[in-house]
């Protein structure tokens, strides 16, 4: 089974806590799942296959006008938070 | 005709003979959806505002729903995640604006499975959407809301997003249709991402021709989306009625006959698969060629596990944005670190910290070989072995759902083997981006089944041809259930 701390450090990461019951529940859940994952290791001679990251490549690259565009003005930028100091958005002191 | 069973085309033509105004359309839809919401939970946000472009489209004053994961700019858009709770979007998604721009009027945003992550239409934050055909059962999703919204008649067509068959799976369970075109067909800029290399734009309509009609408005290049497809200047409409003789297409053996299970006691499972037998031998009097196919077992039963590896994993990344600070429910504390420990502890429900927990522990350095390289590794073997068997096939033909929609309380194996690879074979779709149709083939205990069509990737206008030949067969353009409003 996963440890508790794991999942504990992985959540710390991700920046967001969970209660004892819920890691219980996601111990469980974990188990399922790697048994699950663990059927992808069956498939024969995967080590040899390119990872697929996308359906196909889609994009061209290519160069666009450099035009100056004004996408979205400050006011609106802050119309979602009311920490506000100037036209910026306010957070705590990071700098000491 | 009723107005709940009514296509575009229908509606179109009642508005282009006066016989109905724009306004008095958005009214009979907004009044259907405030008693649908009632009985369904379909609606984040009813708009109790008429506002219509002036514009002239062949969707040009039709009512529609759209998912509430697309950026709508001075109209709520939650996701159906705490985390973006009074969140008012500053701009347009590509797929609104240009409904906006051909005249649709917006009858409201519907909720998912909270950010998209979910198949059920359970986990919204503002809680279950029910299916219109048996108010027990799952809708389905995560584009739950918007399958009700077309489910019960409110609206002809609702736009929602597909990741792994968010759009067709709830489509079959209510008796509708769900169409996902390929990937960069419809610009996804503003759809708010899940899995980026996944995710689609995709619609549910009362019948194929109106996916089509909606597919040509919403197709085309989109400078803020660079996996866009340039416009192939089609009109997908027109060669919808093309002859299908001699197309040919083929379904998964092994998998689809009832004679497989034997020993099932699941009789509503058997009763589906011979509904879609029947329907294969329609579709076969109708001039089509079908045949069984043998697909590895071991690739078919590692689809699931390969989108669960590869959706958490984007997800994780994807989703690192809402932090609280800019937008959303600012968390407490006195440090920045604290404040987004709070908003996104408060945020996201338990289900989504548990999927992000797996993402995480898929993207440590020493799993990605194993695991996120590996699923991406069988992603690209599953891919290559359809675009082979679609140098001889039009399409794949497969029932969309092992079953009729599940009750919410329902505790059958849904990891047993069968299950996975029926409850799951749509994902395919999305590994190879290929253009994949839902459609109502029968009624099983009172409740509709479905068959899905998918076929080779910029396939699009013949995936539509094919499915609307069916369609015509089947008979069922157009379902609703009868006595839902009594």
């Amino acid at each position: 089974m996963i440890e508790k701390d794991k999942l504990k450090d992985y959540a710390r990461k991700l920046m967001f806590e969970m209660n004892e019951e819920e890691y219980e529940t996601l111990q469980k859940e974990f188990e399922v799942i790697l048994k699950q994952i663990a059927l992808i290791d069956n498939i024969k001679g995967i080590k040899d296959v390119k990872p697929m990251t996308f359906p196909y490549i889609a994009y061209k690259a290519t160069f666009r006008e450099d035009e100056v565009k004004q996408e979205i003005d400050a006011e609106e930028v802050l119309s979602n938070t009311i920490h506000q100091y100037q036209d910026q958005v306010r957070v705590p002191k990071v700098v000491e | 005709m009723e107005f709940t069973k009514m296509t575009i085309d229908d509606l179109k033509q009642q508005l282009n003979e006066a016989k109905i105004s724009p306004k008095e359309l958005y009214n009979t839809s907004l009044a259907l959806s405030k008693k649908a919401h009632e009985k369904l939970n379909i609606f984040e946000t009813i708009i109790d505002d008429f506002q219509m472009e002036d514009a002239n489209s062949r969707i040009s004053g039709i009512p529609y729903a759209l998912k509430d994961n697309f950026s709508t700019k001075g109209i709520l858009t939650t996701a159906s995640s705490n985390i973006l709770n009074g969140y008012i979007p500053v701009y347009d998604a590509t797929v609104y604006k240009k409904l906006k721009e051909a005249g649709a009027v917006l009858v409201g945003k519907t909720i998912l499975d909270e950010l998209a992550m979910g198949g059920t239409g359970t986990t919204g934050h503002t809680g279950t959407v029910h299916n219109p055909w048996h108010m027990d059962r799952l809708m389905g999703g995560s584009s739950a809301g918007s399958a009700a919204a077309v489910a019960s008649g409110i609206v002809p067509f609702a736009i929602g997003s597909d990741t792994g068959d968010s759009v067709r799976k709830p489509a079959a369970l209510g008796g509708i249709v769900g169409f996902k075109p390929s990937y960069g067909r419809i610009s996804r800029y503003g759809l708010f991402a899940f899995a980026s290399s996944l995710d689609h734009v995709a619609y549910f309509t009362r019948c194929v021709k109106d996916s089509a009609i909606l597919t040509n408005i919403l197709k085309g290049q989109d400078e803020y989306d660079m996996t866009s497809l340039e416009d192939d200047n089609l009109d997908y409409t027109l060669t919808l009625n093309d002859d299908i003789k001699g197309k040919k297409l083929f379904y998964f053996k092994d998998i689809c006959d009832p004679a497989y299970y034997p020993n099932s006691s699941d009789e509503t499972m058997i009763e589906t698969l011979t509904k879609f037998q029947e329907t294969l031998d329609k579709c076969r009097k109708l001039g089509f060629i079908i045949e069984e196919v043998s697909f590895d077992k071991e690739l078919l039963n590692a689809i699931y596990p390969t989108y669960m590896i590869i959706s958490c994993a984007e997800a994780t990344s994807n989703n690192a944005n809402l932090t609280g600070i800019q937008f959303g429910p600012r968390g407490e504390g006195d440090s920045i670190d604290e404040i987004m420990l709070n908003a996104r502890t408060k945020g996201f429900s338990e289900l989504i910290k548990r999927r992000f927990i797996l993402g995480s522990y898929i993207l440590q350095k020493e799993n990605q070989e194993k695991l996120f390289l590996n699923a991406a590794r069988i992603r690209r073997l599953i891919v290559d072995k359809m675009t082979e068997l679609f140098k001889t096939y039009d399409g794949l033909i497969m029932p969309a759902s092992s079953n009729i929609a599940p009750k919410f309380n329902d505790s059958s194996d849904r990891l047993s083997e069968e299950y996975l690879i029926l409850e799951n074979h749509l994902a395919i779709g999305n590994f190879g981006g290929f253009p994949s149709i839902t459609l109502p083939s029968g009624i099983v205990k009172e409740m509709p089944v479905a068959i899905n069509i998918t076929g080779p990737v910029f396939g699009d206008k013949d995936i539509l041809n094919i499915a609307y030949k069916i369609e015509e067969i089947l008979g069922f353009k157009g379902l609703v259930k009868d006595d839902f409003y009594v």
